[in-house]
């Protein structure tokens, strides 16, 4: 049922993807530029051959990128993608932030900074599995963090993904105006852990640094430098789009003809 | 009643509780924040290295690190003092721990002004209310150690995540060994027509000094999911109630039970002996902290005084 994809495909996969996003946030709102950024981390941890399907364990601690994750799991076809008409709407289980409540997630989050602390107790319960976790920049500030960064490289959990989608913004601003922080690579490094930076929206690089990550001994941060907004030229950079509300039919029409231009 | 001639501290109870449980649950973990001593698991962290996970100064990560091992069908305690577990990390107790559905015990030692010398920043206060607030949270004050090791047992097994708040010093144990603790049912310490008196901890043991007064002493340990019947049917006898908790006033034990009575329609006297909206502070042994803030003998005897006199109880 969840044949592996090749990586040539992948690019595809998340163009269509963009515009299911676009579709919910035009519908119900929500937290579309960070979902826009991490949208082809997702995807290659879904639908790339580095795993298998489904991840062992992945715990998305940013829980407002949500939308990206909801759409992921539609097309991988763990529930109907009717049900994201649903999004943020009274009874249904797509909640505003991730809930277990949805097929296919296993940790419910909102909260930031809590994730990696859980992704750590999962890779020490299970040496013989890899627990990934999700993170954003911006959630770096969280202390938690750096507790669970500690931890993890005391237990040398070498099972441990933390993928980082350093898109540069958070809700009110850029996150070196917010909260600088500073060198994240070399502060992972001297945490202990192993360091990859990549470009987060160039498949052959995130595959290869998952596979690298997949054997080594060490807790890994992948470093994925990615555009907040990427794919809709008035949202990129532009922090506004951190959570939407509405969005006006003119914006949305724009946006999609911008996601469909080179469709192919 | 049989009290015990050479007490034993709750603390260490539970050090011999978790100790005896690992020897059969093989899947037993324990989350620790740099405070094995003083919980009495340095035996345990020497028999299991592999399954004492010191997590160091970092309260929230470990609370985070216990809900990881939860979700791997682990049964977990997450050990610490009061004060800086539930306290520091409770947002990630929300979360990761009851959102999420984890399964872990947690273990707040050193509550209440029972940690006398070591002042107010010590002297949890505010944890039974921090953690009744919580969905999917139940929280349980054992009486002594004889009740210790029989909660920490039934914890271990609890499908839901539980808060049990433990105390340092050597206390009275009057529990008796036979009698099962049930998630949700209290114990009769006596009987008496007089006033109903409701409570955890060894806080309570106070009043079994009490003379003069008839008393119905509840040991609420299980202080959610708590024995409604019991208090009810014990109040409805007495027409007076006396809560004393080691605790803030607010958000504790006599707020719940007060709510209770109200929202059951039962009309009676009512007084709450609790730390009133203010901190702790150092004393060399914490008989004075109870006299200062009112949860001695003679306070408990002023407030029964009080409670007697009363003339529409009973209505």
């Amino acid at each position: 049922m969840f044949a592996k994809l090749q990586a040539p495909k992948l690019p595809d996969i998340s163009r269509q993807l963009r515009l299911d996003l676009l579709d919910l946030i035009y519908r119900s709102g929500g937290h579309i530029g960070g979902s826009l950024s991490c949208l082809d981390l997702l995807v290659a941890l879904y639908f790339s051959p580095v795993f298998e399907f489904p991840p062992d364990y992945f715990t998305l601690s940013a829980g407002h990128l949500c939308p990206a994750l909801y759409v992921v799991l539609a097309k991988r076809g763990l529930f109907h993608s009717d049900l994201l008409k649903t999004y943020s709407s009274f009874s249904s289980p797509l909640q505003g932030h991730v809930s277990t409540d949805v097929p296919g997630v296993s940790y419910s989050s909102g909260s930031l900074g809590q994730g990696l602390s859980f992704a750590a107790g999962l890779a020490l319960g299970n040496p013989g599995s890899q627990s990934l976790c999700l993170t954003t920049d911006g959630e770096h500030q969280e202390g938690q963090v750096w507790e669970a960064a500690m931890f993890a490289s005391k237990y040398r959990l070498g099972n441990l993904i933390n993928i980082v989608d350093y898109n540069h913004y958070q809700i009110d601003g850029s996150t070196d105006d917010i909260m600088p922080l500073g060198r994240l690579a070399a502060k992972y490094v001297q945490f202990g852990w192993t360091v990859t930076t990549v470009d987060g929206h160039n498949f052959n690089q995130i595959n290869k640094a998952l596979r690298q990550a997949r054997e080594s001994t060490y807790p890994t941060c992948l470093i994925a430098k990615t555009i907040f907004g990427k794919g809709i030229s008035f949202m990129q950079y532009d922090y506004h789009y951190h959570d939407v509300k509405s969005l006006p039919d003119r914006l949305y029409s724009l946006a999609k003809q911008e996601l469909t231009t080179d469709f192919p | 009643m049989n009290h015990s001639p050479s007490p034993i501290s709750i603390r260490q109870a539970f050090g011999n509780a978790i100790l005896k449980l690992a020897k059969t649950d093989k899947h037993l973990y324990v989350v620790d924040a740099d405070l094995k001593s003083s919980l009495f698991l340095n035996k345990f962290a020497k028999k299991y290295p592999r399954r004492f996970i010191e997590c160091g100064v970092a309260e929230s990560n470990a609370a985070g690190v216990a809900a990881g091992l939860a979700k791997s069908g682990k049964t977990v305690f997450l050990t610490s003092f009061a004060c800086f577990s539930p306290a520091i990390n409770w947002a990630v107790i929300k979360q990761s721990i009851c959102y999420n559905h984890a399964n872990v015990k947690i273990i707040g030692s050193h509550a209440g002004l029972m940690s006398a010398d070591l002042g107010a920043t010590h002297q949890m206060l505010e944890d039974v209310a921090l953690m009744r607030a919580l969905p999917n949270m139940q929280v349980f004050a054992p009486l002594d150690a004889v009740e210790t090791e029989k909660i920490i047992t039934v914890a271990a097994r609890s499908p839901l995540p539980c808060y049990v708040r433990l105390v340092r010093p050597a206390t009275q144990t009057i529990c008796d060994p036979k009698l099962p603790f049930t998630i949700g049912k209290s114990h009769l310490l006596t009987t008496g027509k007089d006033v109903t008196v409701v409570g955890y901890g060894p806080v309570l043991l106070n009043t079994l000094e009490v003379k003069g007064f008839k008393l119905e002493i509840i040991n609420c340990s299980s202080v959610k999911p708590l024995d409604s019947e019991t208090i009810i049917k014990s109040v409805k006898k007495t027409g007076r109630l006396l809560c004393l908790e080691d605790h803030q006033k607010n958000g504790g034990l006599g707020e719940a039970v007060a709510s209770l009575l109200l929202s059951s329609s039962i009309n009676c006297r009512f007084a709450h002996l609790a730390v009133d909206n203010r901190f702790g502070r150092s004393a060399q042994n914490y008989h004075e902290l109870y006299e200062h803030y009112h949860l001695d003998l003679s306070s408990i005897n002023f407030a029964l005084h009080q409670l007697m006199e009363s003339s529409h109880a009973r209505s």
